[in-house]
């Protein structure tokens, strides 16, 4: 820490000493944080250079999901404070799922709470938070020229109706995880189409069944939860098929190839393909299986890369390969669109500061430590050019095509209302035997419409 | 004199009301005005999601939507048989528990409180000991079922049945010991010496039982069951940790969707009349048993 110290001494430090600095020392990370960050107002500028005029001491508030990685978080938080002693921040610990972090968020947001400043949204949230005027509009202070070191498509997902009210901090799509050593010992190419992988599986688990007596062919999430859309929405989309029609406005599940999709699944998929359990399975559990070895195929986001390499967590270190998710004919790929955004409240006191802080955790230094250290893929151009990072994670060589053609859930304001809806049809669908399945998609597609239509004919 | 009476009376009075405003006042915020915010809300179409839509009054549409809705018959229809199994088999395992305890045997005390356990530990915790022990790949039931054939291992919680047949059973085996307890102290007041002069008559245990205890304990027992139905009505935690409803709607129960409604979607007057829903059910329900119980015990002391 003693490092530190030092660094606040020097104010600038010149960008070849940046280059050559690597991440081990503390001191030099600092500098090359400062570099690669332009002070956001005049206010903060005049602060930095005249330290004599300290400013009054500010508390952050950041709600945020209790991470994967910890120690990582806890260290970027702390390299955010030494850079500006005058900020502390608080952070509050939601729980990891995705729904329940929702519910506790915006219980807070519709009362208005002004202890909230920063948080994390969910891609599937910037509309409602939009409507709902819950998220302070950045556009103003995440200036076009900053956003073209971004990803487009990560910087789309935090845009409605014209307004920007997210910056990424880990935008993603589904992968397909494959056991590449199984199918190297079988002759088998990574497939192309979910028949070829099908067929493929149920060869390998043939052959390996005194070896193996619990493998099974595929490990993913279709409990019924969020994770659920996102699965069925890649092999719907797989299959040419969609949930909403372009423009938005109407339910397609009816449609036939959202139905052959559904039937694919309920029919190879559960309880052949895939154990029954993977309808009691989120992203833990179903990684837990793979990584156990019991699995020849999994699906996941691409954190899962990180633990797959881990050996203290993982039985299969070095014996998977990753790529983007089949379709039903080949050429065809399919990967759902997810991933978090950084925002502000709008009722935060101190949105300056929390411009700050959301903008140093997404400078390139942050992004790359974040993506090295915790597995989360980066959404700054520079960083898929960066030779350390694409030996360490080469899962990231797809993510530029697979986020290119990824497809997002439905944007609507009502999106959770509409994602229960679609949450029960295809968990119906899929656990209820005799299930008439285009009468079940009809009704959805009825109720859906309804709930799009308020927010198109509201006075 | 009359006079005198009468400002006695009055002055009795204010005192009376003094002395219960506060219990009053407490009861007036935190019970009446939530539940009338509820009702009046209920009334309204709100939108988190949707803004512009306002807060329309739209009477009872709330209340029409929900008897049309399908999700919500559903959950009405696994609520409802989750409060009767869930209580009948409470009922008879607290019965059990309760003769067993209330017999004279050495390390009573300990049992008493070993019984206890159960209910003491908070229903989330419960919830996931349950989940472990039906987890798929290393849950006890599969262990103590199948040992190390683990091929043959049942993903239970991924079966619509056996999912809704586990969240009764996790009811059941936590809050048994709470009826137990209610029924026990029901047994303790029956007086020994009707079981004497029975005895003598020379009734067999099982006569004993039928003629004795059970119409004796009919007011434990409708205590018991009062309390049990009510908790079982407002069942969320199970199926919050367990299941999140699934597979396929089979453990959605009302208050879960209720939740859902109001907090993840965001639709504050929908989701107030389905709380306002379930409440006037309760309601209804507990004004039936009071009845009941009020009679049962107005027979006691007739006899």
């Amino acid at each position: 820490m003693r490092c530190f110290k030092s660094s606040q001494r020097i104010p600038r430090v010149s960008s070849s000493h940046a280059a050559v600095a690597g991440v081990w020392c503390p001191a030099l990370w600092l500098a090359f944080l400062l570099l690669g960050w332009p002070p956001a107002t005049g206010a903060d500028q005049s602060a930095q250079s005249s330290p004599a005029q300290t400013p009054p001491p500010i508390t952050l508030r950041f709600v945020s999901w209790k991470p994967d990685h910890p120690r990582v978080w806890d260290e970027a938080i702390a390299l955010f404070t030494k850079a500006h002693p005058h900020i502390s921040v608080v952070r509050e610990l939601a729980p990891h799922s995705s729904t329940a972090y929702h519910d506790l968020l915006t219980q807070k947001l519709k009362n208005r709470d002004a202890t909230v400043d920063v948080f994390f949204m969910d891609v599937i949230w910037v509309p409602e938070f939009a409507a709902a005027g819950w998220a302070h509009r950045l556009e103003d202070r995440f200036s076009p020229a900053m956003r073209e070191e971004f990803l487009p498509a990560t910087i789309e997902v935090g845009r409605y109706t014209d307004h920007l009210y997210g910056i990424p901090s880990r935008i993603d799509a589904g992968l397909l995880y494959y056991r590449a050593d199984l199918l190297a010992q079988y002759g088998f190419a990574p497939p192309t189409t979910w028949d070829e992988l099908a067929r493929q599986a149920e060869t390998i688990v043939a052959g390996e069944q005194r070896n193996n007596p619990t493998l099974r062919g595929y490990s993913a999430q279709f409990k019924q939860y969020e994770g659920l859309v996102c699965n069925m929405l890649e092999f719907i989309d797989g299959h040419g098929g969609s949930l909403l029609t372009a423009d938005g406005t109407r339910s397609t599940l009816a449609r036939s190839e959202a139905l052959a999709a559904v039937r694919f699944v309920r029919d190879r998929v559960i309880g052949r393909l895939a154990s029954r359990a993977a309808l009691t399975y989120q992203e833990p559990e179903s990684l837990s299986v793979f990584l156990q070895g019991h699995a020849v195929f999994h699906r996941n986001w691409p954190y899962a890369w990180e633990l797959v390499n881990n050996r203290t967590r993982s039985t299969i270190v070095g014996q998977v390969g990753v790529m983007p998710l089949p379709g039903f004919t080949p050429g065809r790929t399919a990967a759902a669109l997810g991933g978090w955004l950084y925002g502000i409240s709008a009722y935060s006191q101190h949105a300056d500061e929390a411009w700050a802080l959301i903008e140093f955790l997404s400078t390139q230094v942050m992004q790359k430590k974040f993506a090295q250290e915790a597995g989360i893929a980066p959404s700054r151009w520079a960083l898929f050019s960066d030779p350390d990072l694409l030996a360490a994670a080469p899962q990231l060589r797809n993510h530029l095509t697979v986020l290119r053609s990824a497809t997002p859930r439905p944007r609507s304001p009502v999106y959770p209302a509409v994602s229960h809806l679609l949450q029960r049809y295809f968990s119906r669908a899929l656990a209820i035997e005799d299930l008439d399945l285009a009468q079940e998609a009809a009704v959805t597609d009825a109720h859906i419409d309804r709930l799009l239509a308020l927010t198109r004919t509201a006075p | 004199m009359i006079r005198m009476s009468q400002v006695k009376g009055r002055r009795d009075n204010l005192a009376a009301w003094t002395m219960v405003a506060p219990a009053l006042l407490v009861t007036m915020i935190f019970a009446l005005y939530p539940v009338l915010d509820s009702l009046w809300l209920s009334l309204h179409h709100i939108f988190v999601g949707i803004p512009k839509l306002g807060s329309p009054f739209v009477g009872l549409d709330n209340y029409l939507t929900l008897l049309r809705d399908p999700a919500a018959q559903q959950a009405l229809l696994v609520t409802l048989a989750f409060v009767v199994l869930s209580t009948l088999l409470e009922l008879a395992c607290g019965l059990i528990i309760a003769l067993v305890i209330h017999e004279r045997f050495r390390g009573r005390g300990l049992v008493r409180a070993a019984i206890l356990i159960p209910w003491a530990i908070p229903t989330v915790v419960a919830s996931q000991l349950w989940r472990y022990i039906f987890n798929d790949q290393y849950g006890f039931a599969n262990l103590l079922l199948f040992g190390n054939r683990v091929t043959d291992y049942i993903p239970w919680l991924a079966y619509p049945g056996i999912a809704f047949g586990i969240i009764v059973l996790a009811d059941v085996w936590k809050t048994s010991s709470f009826a137990a307890l209610l029924i026990l102290a029901g047994l303790q007041v029956i007086p020994d010496d009707l079981y004497d002069a029975a005895r003598v008559d020379g009734a067999t245990i099982w006569q004993r039982f039928w003629h004795i205890t059970l119409p004796l304990l009919k007011p434990a027992l409708l205590l018991a069951l009062l309390f049990r139905t009510m908790d079982a009505f407002r069942v969320f935690d199970l199926v919050f940790v367990m299941t999140q409803g699934g597979p396929g709607d089979a453990t959605q129960v009302l208050q879960f969707y209720g939740y859902q409604t109001l907090f993840t979607e965001g639709r504050i007057g929908y989701g107030s009349a389905i709380s306002v829903a379930v409440f006037l059910m309760i309601l209804a329900l507990s004004l039936v048993y009071l009845r009941a119980i009020g009679s049962s015990l107005l027979e006691r002391r007739h006899t």
